[in-house]
């Protein structure tokens, strides 16, 4: 049996569709339910639903043996497993934004950036040898500037209507994010023999598409 | 009560479970004793600038650091590997060792599946290389997890010398050829992709370097990487290994066996092949070696090495969730 970890809400729907066009019966995902754990009916997989930030976490330990999160939380995580495959869903980017006039401050003197994406925009702006202070949030992260509370955030963009909406735009950025196929690195050599057909399965599907 | 409390990634270990972890310990002592390894102790506290001025450094972020009574920076052993072969070549004045110990190692940055104290159980073999050394290193890998209990594991084998070849083909940078590492070791084909071009590594490297994070299953795994390059060091990495399976598979191991050419250890550490041992119910390595030939070099003596070291806690964890716990 493979155990899954998949973040709750939209992400959870769209991998219910891979998974059935996979082959697995995966149909249980699609029904209303509060139960946390479910089991597909020939018992080869059980599926746990966790908190997106979770989803690392559940694969790094092996209890789960693989797991669907996109690229900001593994980045954010920074957990120690494999990833196997990019899905090639829920595109979006990882950006600085600001007010128009802010992008003269970047890259000179104290920049206050407020995000959730704490240890992702440590290592940017370490890697970068600027000194930035950053400003933990929680959400409505676009909230910052317009208060006065930070220069810039540092949040994913998908549509970027609610920066447009704000006065806000995107000033750089800064990773391209999607669907991730994580494993953990000891059920993906012991369990080989489930994981690499799903896997082989599941890229020639996302090449398609 | 917070005086009495333990910090983030420390233990207690109980008298129940106490008495697993000394089964395991007396089935690895007398294996040990039994293949002719010497036991030490190395000291607890050693000087920082033993782990951190030689190539092979350990990051300064791993250690526990102190200040001495005279105002050296002195660190909590970080790892038994760099202490015996420090040992080796300063103290022992022999060609050839046999060393094990039981200890524990610490690291400070370790967390969420990685404890900071670490109980090791490990070996190592001074003075013996070449493909007979290697097999021999392995063989008895599996015989000690054997001796602790575990039925169903795995030891997973690669070898630094491949990447390095492909290494000198593909006209990488040392900063590009670390970060590509890192995403190679986490078979992230996507930014291996992105790394590569940004580097501009040359065409041929490139497609044999993104196949890397596909590179791992049974011996076939060789033969296809084969194909991947002309490279001599990269070639003789692969005969090696062939070597290393007829060997095995001889002694009637081979399905103890699977090769991961993408796992790329650290290359300023390692020099030969490199493996982990993997039990299901864990999540992590139960066991890790791999060969390093130059460390005994920055002590002063070159030796050859290799050697391993048994997570025992974690050997424990795979026994326990045996017997139907967890999963």
């Amino acid at each position: 049996m493979l155990n899954v970890a998949l973040a709750k809400g939209r992400l959870a729907e769209s991998c219910a569709d891979i998974f059935i066009k996979c082959g697995i019966r995966a149909e249980i995902l699609k029904e209303e339910t509060r139960k946390l754990v479910l089991e597909t009916p020939d018992g080869k997989f059980k599926f746990f639903f966790v908190k997106p930030s979770d989803v690392p976490t559940y694969v790094e330990y092996g209890i789960a043996d693989i797991g669907v999160v996109g690229k900001d939380t593994l980045l954010e995580a920074g957990a120690d497993l494999y990833e196997m495959l990019d899905l090639g869903f829920e595109k979006c980017k990882l950006c600085v934004a600001g007010f128009p006039d802010a992008k003269e401050k970047l890259g000179e003197g104290h920049l206050r950036v407020a995000t959730k994406y704490v240890n992702t925009a440590k290592k940017l702006y370490f890697s970068r040898g600027e000194d930035v202070e950053i400003i933990k949030l929680n959400g409505s992260i676009e909230l910052a500037p317009l208060t006065g509370l930070s220069d810039v955030i540092f949040d994913i963009v998908q549509s970027g209507g609610t920066l447009r909406a704000n006065g806000l735009e995107v000033l750089e950025e800064v990773f391209d994010i999607s669907a991730r196929l994580i494993a953990n690195k000891v059920s993906l050599k012991t369990k080989a023999a489930e994981i690499l057909p799903l896997i082989g399965q599941m890229r020639e599907y996302v090449g398609k598409s | 009560m917070a005086y009495f409390k333990l910090p983030a990634g420390v233990r207690d270990v109980l008298p129940d479970e106490c008495e697993r972890l000394d089964r395991a310990e007396e089935a690895l002592r007398k294996k040990f004793k039994d293949a002719g390894f010497r036991f030490i102790r190395s000291a607890g506290l050693e000087y920082y600038d033993t782990y951190a001025c030689i190539e092979s450094k350990i990051e300064q972020s791993k250690m526990f650091k102190m200040t001495d009574k005279d105002g050296g920076l002195i660190v909590l052993r970080p790892d038994m590997s760099l202490a015996c072969a420090r040992i080796a070549a300063t103290k022992l004045h022999e060609d050839h060792a046999k060393l094990c110990y039981f200890t524990q190692v610490y690291d400070f940055s370790a967390s969420g599946n990685s404890d900071r104290e670490v109980a090791q159980a490990g070996v190592e073999v001074f003075g013996e290389k070449g493909v007979d050394a290697d097999a021999k290193i392995i063989a008895f890998a599996v015989e000690c997890l054997q001796a602790a209990g575990l039925k169903k594991f795995i030891i997973d084998i690669g070898h630094v010398g491949f990447y390095k070849g492909l290494l000198e083909e593909s006209g990488l940078s040392g900063e590009g050829a670390e970060e590509i590492r890192a995403y190679i070791n986490a078979k992230d084909a996507v930014n291996t992709e992105i790394a590569l071009k940004k580097y501009g590594a040359n065409e041929k490297a490139q497609a044999a370097i993104l196949a890397l994070p596909s590179l791992f299953g049974g011996p076939q795994v060789l033969e296809e990487a084969e194909k991947l390059t002309d490279n001599d060091l990269a070639r003789a990495s692969l005969a090696h290994l062939q070597g290393v399976y007829r060997q095995l598979a001889k002694a009637g191991i081979a399905e103890y066996i699977s090769f991961d050419l993408g796992t790329v250890k650290s290359l300023a550490y390692y020099s030969g092949m490199v493996f982990t041992g993997l039990a299901e119910g864990v999540g992590a390595s139960v066991l890790s070696g791999g060969r390093y030939d130059g460390l005994c070099a920055q002590f002063g003596k070159d030796l050859p090495a290799v050697g391993f070291a048994v997570g025992l806690m974690r050997v424990l964890r795979a026994l326990e969730n045996k017997e139907g716990k967890l999963c």
